[in-house]
């Protein structure tokens, strides 16, 4: 596939001839945020954003999504079949993104969420103003290369877009203002990414992703995680606003009939109480600081075995901001590990 | 079998709950479709001694409620709690917080001897009587209301949530209202409510109770961070939480 | 992107039909289901999700042994709301399934020509009857069998005669243990690990299977200790909170396990390496 550069005029075209034919979901503000909704007009669109409040997983795995209808005996499977576009997806959300389709679709494949990541076409971008507690650096997320059909980097009075799909290239296709991308729109874009390559890095991790399952493998005894569990609400903020989050709940609701309802599944999180409950009531994982190692160590070392090394952690910086007493943040933990025991054997 | 026989009683309260029942425009006709309401004072004109389920409104204040929930509980086979004043005593107690005199003279002034202005300290429903279900919320969350008799009907336990408002808040989207310099009382309030209040740039006022393992030591740690003083944290926990401990587990 | 479409959801329940039911005791219920359409073929200790459309699913494992031609079969324990309505099915009612679920893990060929020891605590007994039932349908492919039961009351027993049939067969032998009995019982008085304790032969070279409630295992295992045997020969069988059963919702996770598709069952080798699992 190839790359070429749009006009931002070009560009707004061709957002608003999209709106005008199908669903389009853009970064907006809201107050002094910025969150991924439906978009009314190009005018809108903001793609110098930092970072949003929710990761664009909420358009794939709902926060709560109807799997199954009933009535009495029968069960129809739900799907979503409404196609749609979603522009501005950072590189680190996009390589959540990425991995949660690993999961998804590897060993029993989850054809809710994979039919509308299917349905979706993908406009990413590259970071444009790093957000306050990035760290994306650290993680080697700061830029991405596969999962979007186009990606932008904002090069001025041009954008480079990169089209990596056939879906992504009939797209810029019908668009105006296209041209050759020239050696030195090339260069510009090379440049913005060596840069997030660096600079999206507010909090500093203090040996490579790589290295951290290893560095988990000798972790686990450790007294942070009663440190930590002693400040936790268990409120689940962490789980919430994690793009890589990806448990969940089923419940059943059913209509006056007492016949007929919806099975759905909304979004669960390993902090929170009950999590690993029974029926009898016996609950395996109970103490905070146990459930805040799970989190840790999934993100860190469980999940990176299931998807063939990568770390599970993309360093959005969200959870840092979400959490409440400051005791969510990855990096500090990490090297707080990594100080107190160190890398290597 | 016929319908479940519902009787709708109050006591303390703002009688709002109810209005929210009332609220539930062409819903109330699937409710008194599956349930026979038998008394209902805000509704209706009829009275009954004969009824299943008592939904009871509103806070014990007196002796003669006590003995008035009593009797209401002798004859229910089910008990619902509905709304705050209900579930955890509410807004009522309050009143807990001073000397039992001092609170009549302040209200009543010169009349508060006067027998038939007698009071006692607030009780929750719970406190008096077994209560079956709660309807946690003030007002009460219309659909939760309905998702706990549909749960009645079908005989299963309405699963209520026991993680705190946080959850449903940050699955909105919403920018946390401690950002904006409020104390929010949401981490250790049971969610259910969807973050009403936070979704629409208010505070957590805690009226569904507290989570049953809230964490007062975190609850500190905040304090610290926003440069304030545990007294702001507990005086937003009196509206709501005034004499409610925790059911820690 | 793979590309690939699937029309089929992995939480959509088959139906089945029951075919049989009966309380064995207070709250235990027996039910023989067959899948209305084609046969539900699975391994000695996998699970089904059970679905009540408008309460939920559950997970449980098959007590019968894929060797029984005629359905297959489930013990459910009143614990909660699924379980409960469950309960309420009557013969010729569908309800929905899913799975089976799990790899099973018994080691069903590699424990061929062995001495086999079964340790069921309580509601540990139904799974586990999946692997004895095959065992003994195919009896000449294994040695000797012990199966020891134990409950907290005799009210508590389950296939009481089915146990004593067993215990009839020419190189199987049952024990039992109540914790607390009552006038009239014969067997043995105390916890599971009371029969451990009074093997009186060498069984290091037996193949242990364990299952009943989490607090049992701890006890078990010191008591497999104290008989030398080893962590290889002996296999579990896991209970944890489960919604999917397909290794997404993340309820059932243990470490870098799932319990509901690296197990249920999962030899003591393995979980050795797993804090979380005991």
């Amino acid at each position: 596939m190839g790359i070429k550069k749009i006009s931002k005029d070009g560009f707004s075209g061709l957002i608003e001839g999209l709106i005008a034919e199908t669903t389009v979901i853009g970064v907006q503000s809201k107050g002094d945020k910025f969150v991924y909704d439906l978009l009314g007009s190009s005018a809108n669109l903001r793609l110098d954003y930092d970072v949003t409040i929710l990761p664009p997983k909420k358009y794939f795995l709902q926060p709560a999504e109807i799997l199954l209808r009933f009535d009495g005996e029968k069960y129809e499977a739900e799907f979503d079949d409404e196609e749609f576009v979603l522009v501005g997806v950072h590189p680190y959300d996009m390589i959540a993104i990425n991995q949660i389709d690993k999961l998804y679709s590897e060993d029993n494949f989850d054809s809710h969420y994979m039919r509308r990541r299917e349905n979706a076409t993908v406009i990413a971008c590259d970071v444009a103003r790093a957000s306050e507690n990035v760290f994306a650096s650290s993680m080697g997320t700061a830029t991405v290369s596969e999962g979007f059909d186009i990606l932008l980097t904002d090069i001025g009075d041009f954008y480079v877009a990169e089209s990596a799909t056939d879906k992504g290239e009939k797209l810029l296709g019908k668009a105006e203002g296209v041209s050759t991308a020239e050696d030195e729109d090339l260069k510009a874009r090379e440049k913005i990414q060596e840069e997030n390559k660096k600079n999206l890095n507010k909090h500093k991790l203090g040996c490579k992703p790589s290295e951290l399952p290893g560095l988990l493998e000798k972790a686990y005894n450790h007294p942070i995680w009663e440190e930590l569990g002693k400040k936790c609400f268990s409120c689940g903020s962490c789980n919430q606003v994690c793009p890589t989050c990806y448990c969940f709940n089923v419940q059943d609701e059913v209509n006056w009939d007492l016949k007929s309802g919806t099975r759905k599944r909304v979004w669960d999180g390993c902090l929170l109480d009950g999590f690993t409950k029974v029926a009898g009531g016996h609950e395996f994982r109970k103490s905070r600081a146990d459930r805040i190692k799970h989190r840790i160590y999934r993100k860190g070392k469980y999940v990176p075995e299931k998807i063939g090394g990568e770390i599970a952690c993309v360093g959005c910086g969200r959870c840092v901001g979400a959490c409440l007493t400051d005791i969510a943040n990855p990096v500090k933990i990490y090297n707080r590990l990594i100080e107190d025991i160190g890398i290597g054997k | 079998m016929g319908k479940p026989r519902v009787a709708i009683f109050d006591f303390a309260c703002c009688e709002g709950c109810q209005l929210q029942i009332v609220n539930l425009e062409e819903e109330i006709l699937d409710l008194t479709g599956a349930f026979d309401v038998v008394e209902w004072r805000e509704a209706m004109s009829e009275q009954s001694d004969e009824y299943d389920i008592a939904i009871v409104e509103g806070s014990i204040t007196r002796p003669e409620d006590e003995e008035r929930v009593k009797n209401i509980r002798r004859r229910a086979k089910i008990l619902i709690a509905l709304g705050a004043c209900a579930t955890i005593g509410g807004i009522n107690k309050l009143k807990n917080n001073f000397e039992l005199g001092e609170v009549k003279e302040y209200v009543y002034g010169k009349d508060s001897e006067k027998p038939h202005l007698d009071t006692a300290k607030t009780k929750a429903v719970g406190e008096v009587v077994k209560v079956d279900y709660k309807v946690h919320g003030c007002p009460i969350d219309r659909d939760e209301f309905t998702y706990i008799l549909r749960c009645i009907l079908l005989g299963k336990e309405p699963e209520i949530p026991e993680w705190p408002v946080c959850v449903e808040c940050k699955a909105k989207g919403n920018v946390c209202v401690w950002e904006y310099g409020q104390v929010c009382l949401g981490p250790i309030t049971r969610a259910g409510c969807g973050a009403r209040c936070p979704s629409s740039g208010f505070r957590c006022y805690g009226c569904r109770g507290y989570i049953d393992n809230p964490n007062v030591e975190a609850a500190k740690e905040v304090i610290e961070k926003y440069n304030l003083d545990i007294k702001d944290l507990k005086a937003k926990m009196k509206l709501f939480g005034s004499g409610y401990e925790p059911t820690k587990k | 992107m793979s590309g690939r479409r699937e029309d089929r959801s992995i939480y959509q329940p088959e139906l089945a039909t029951v075919r049989d039911r009966k309380m064995l005791n207070e709250t235990e219920l027996y039910l023989r289901l067959s899948m209305d359409s084609g046969v539900l073929e699975y391994k000695p200790g996998q699970f089904v999700e059970v679905s009540v459309a408008g309460i939920g699913e559950a997970p449980i494992s098959i007590s019968s042994s894929p060797t029984a031609d005629d359905g297959f079969e489930l013990v459910i324990r009143r614990v909660g709301n699924v379980t409960n309505a469950i309960h309420k099915l009557q013969t010729g009612d569908k309800v929905g399934i899913r799975g089976p679920y799990g790899k099973g893990l018994y080691p069903v060929d590699e424990v061929k020509g062995k001495d086999l020891i079964f340790i069921c605590g309580g509601i540990g007994l139904v799974p586990q009857r999946s692997f004895i039932k095959y065992v003994l349908a195919n009896r000449g492919e294994y040695g000797q069998v012990t199966i020891f039961f134990g409950t907290k009351t005799v009210a508590q027993r389950l296939f009481a005669s089915e146990l004593s049939e067993w215990d009839k067969l020419e190189g199987v032998e049952v024990k039992e243990t109540v914790d607390k009995p009552e006038e009239g019982w014969g067997g043995e008085v105390g916890v599971i690990t009371t029969l451990i304790d009074k093997i009186d032969k060498d069984i290091r070279d037996a193949m242990i299977f364990a299952c009943g409630p989490p607090v049992m295992y701890k006890f078990v295992l010191l008591a497999l200790e104290e008989k030398k045997v080893k962590a290889k020969n002996i296999y579990l069988n896991l209970e944890r909170k489960m919604k999917c059963g397909v290794g997404k919702c993340g309820h059932c996770q243990m470490n870098n396990y799932y319990v509901c598709i690296d197990g249920p069952v999962f030899c003591y080798s393995k979980l050795k390496d797993i804090p979380e699992a005991i």
